[in-house]
């Protein structure tokens, strides 16, 4: 074992310290402390938190922790369930057809609607239009041959 | 190593089944793994009831994901990932401080007992507890992400290689959390030696 304080080394002296190397590490590593102050004292001091570390004990899991994840499980598979069930198979093999005439009945009415072209607004001018009757033409026309005959009278023919 | 590599194939066996719907050994992985997730969330938060709530979340989110498992890393790697990464978001959220009371409810109440029971005196139980306190508090003290990896390799006993893919660094970069984190704690605790 070299002393360069490299990062091999250290790591080397933190597995020892920890109990991890074979048999052959450990021999390399107690041989070069026996000369090595150093490496003595970053063991020695790598053990007693190794030591400290170990007397660190984590309380016990509460005896209702599975439960209570189940639950949780439990609550969001239901709720998933729930936003889930319109596409759900079953609900999609009952339904489908049901929809489907829906949606024809729905096409149809709204094709028929659409197909019958809504009436347009006559013009203006020809909503003012009243139609005439026979006996009203009748009377107009006598009226415009009484006027020409009124004319001839004031206005004589000069080919007369 | 053998055992962990049957351990690996047995962890991830069981979550396939648990993708095929299998739920039973959803329980199993649960009644293997679910001290040692409650064990470190609690030595990293410092507060026992947080732990459990984050190490439930943990377990929630694995079994959401089931349906997308492939064994392509252990599983105790994927478990652990998500376990750090809820640790790590609760402590950057600065969360810690209210757990800090729960823990020392929590804490002062175990070793009380054991003095009750004669086992050890008040004395002993108060030298006791004063350096573990001290333990406690210089692990507290490192930065978050040098907690996880001492905390990863002393109790869990992880490899780098493996903390390195739980933390998403290289195996260098643990090596150098791990150097650094030692070398503050020897600093701070080697006079209880």
């Amino acid at each position: 074992m070299s002393h360069n304080g490299c990062r091999e080394e250290t790591e080397l002296l933190l597995e020892y310290a920890a109990g991890g190397l074979d048999a052959a590490g450990r021999v390399a590593v107690e041989r070069h402390m026996e000369e090595c102050g150093r490496c003595r004292d970053f063991v020695a001091g790598q053990r007693a938190v190794e030591a400290a570390l170990d007397g660190w004990e984590a309380p016990p899991v509460s005896a209702d922790f599975d439960r209570r994840l189940y639950a949780r499980i439990e609550r969001e598979a239901s709720w998933l369930n729930w936003l889930s069930w319109p596409l759900s198979p079953e609900v999609i093999r009952r339904g489908l057809p049901v929809v489907a005439a829906a949606g024809l009945v729905l096409a149809a009415f709204l094709v028929m609607n659409c197909s019958e072209p809504a009436p347009l607004a006559p013009p203006a001018a020809a909503r003012q239009v009243e139609p005439l009757g026979p006996d009203q033409v009748e009377t107009a026309l006598q009226d415009m041959e009484m006027l020409r005959e009124f004319s001839g009278l004031v206005r004589p023919d000069p080919a007369m | 190593m053998g055992g962990a590599t049957a351990a690996l194939d047995y962890d991830a066996e069981l979550m396939l089944r648990v993708k095929a719907g299998d739920g039973a050994s959803f329980a199993l992985l649960l009644k293997k793994h679910r001290a040692a997730v409650v064990h470190f969330l609690y030595r990293m938060v410092r507060s026992q009831a947080v732990a459990e709530e984050l190490a439930q979340e943990a377990f929630l989110r694995v079994y959401r994901s089931r349906g997308a498992y492939e064994p392509t890393a252990r599983f105790t790697t994927w478990l652990f990932r998500i376990a750090t990464h809820l640790a790590l978001n609760w402590l950057r959220d600065g969360k810690n401080e209210r757990g800090q009371e729960s823990l020392d409810q929590r804490d002062s109440g175990m070793p009380a007992r054991q003095a009750a029971d004669g086992r050890e005196s008040v004395e002993q139980w108060m030298v006791r507890e004063s350096r573990f306190e001290e333990v406690r508090r210089a692990v507290a003290a490192l930065p978050a992400n040098q907690r996880a990896a001492v905390l990863m390799h002393k109790y869990e006993e992880m490899e780098y290689s493996q903390i390195a893919k739980v933390l998403h660094c290289t195996e260098s970069a643990v090596k150098s959390l791990l150097f650094r984190a030692y070398e503050t704690l020897r600093a701070r605790l080697a006079h209880m030696a």
